[in-house]
């Protein structure tokens, strides 16, 4: 009875899914882009602090975006086996 | 009675499947959500921003896990915890009866509350995970409940 809301319900959250997959690669990549420039910018003063600290982002950025990708499918996939019957 | 109770019992049971299927899908997309969130706030240097998120990120995923762990075991756990109707006849059936539609309408309401966080967490609100165990405790306090009042009522309407 609930089976085709619910498919309706997963389509859309599948959509969701993807278009939030697809902002968070452009977000990452705009913040890469924006550390390089620090670092480069950094490095060109002789800013040290200012280029460790963009590399930092960078490395911080890219743990983020393979979190998202790598570690939360997993945890989707664990619920999944977790997902009870009805007790009842 | 006997085909009212698995009639009903059988809506409740697919609509537990539906919400966990839907809470499932919504955990996820709360993660992905607050991962966003920490990303874009990290190349914002707001660090506030960051732990709200990294907090709302381990919240959405102990919602899941209470979901799926603990309220199925709570609503097994009351379900027992619910004395067979004592007497006979109609009386005993009703009991039964209630009994059975208590246990699933609770083990219901608890999942639902669970949803309900998850999906607060899910749209950038704060996850309530108190207004979720509030509603546990409600869910187990009026199985105890129940589970005083059926015998009382046998007593009362009299038992054979």
């Amino acid at each position: 009875m609930f089976d085709p809301i619910l498919q309706q319900i997963l389509a859309i959250a599948r959509d969701a899914w993807a278009f939030m997959a697809g902002l968070l690669i452009v977000v990452a990549l705009l913040g890469g882009l924006y550390y390089v420039l620090q670092g480069t910018a950094g490095a060109a003063f002789g800013a040290s602090r200012m280029t460790s600290m963009a590399i930092i982002g960078v490395v911080g950025l890219v743990i983020i975006v393979l979190f998202a990708f790598l570690f939360l499918p997993q945890i989707g996939e664990m619920l999944k086996s977790f997902q009870p019957a009805a007790p009842f | 009675m006997n085909e009212a109770s698995s009639l009903l019992l059988t809506f409740l049971r697919e609509a537990w499947m539906a919400l966990a299927g839907a809470l499932l899908a919504f955990v996820l997309l709360a993660g992905i959500a607050q991962v966003l969130r920490v990303s874009a706030a990290g190349v914002l240097g707001a660090n506030l921003w960051v732990w709200e998120s990294v907090s709302a990120l381990l919240s959405v995923m102990l919602i899941g896990l209470f979901a799926f762990l603990g309220i199925p075991q709570i609503g097994s756990a009351l379900q027992s915890s619910l004395p067979n109707a004592p007497g006979c006849g109609p009386i005993s059936e009703l009991g039964t009866f209630a009994s059975a539609l208590i246990g699933g309408l609770a083990a219901l309401r608890m999942l639902k509350a669970a949803f309900l966080s998850a999906l607060s967490a899910s749209i950038g609100g704060s996850s309530s995970f108190a207004h979720a165990l509030i509603e546990c405790a409600e869910a187990i306090f009026g199985m105890l409940l129940a589970s005083l009042a059926i015998p009382l009522a046998a007593w009362f309407l009299g038992t054979c």
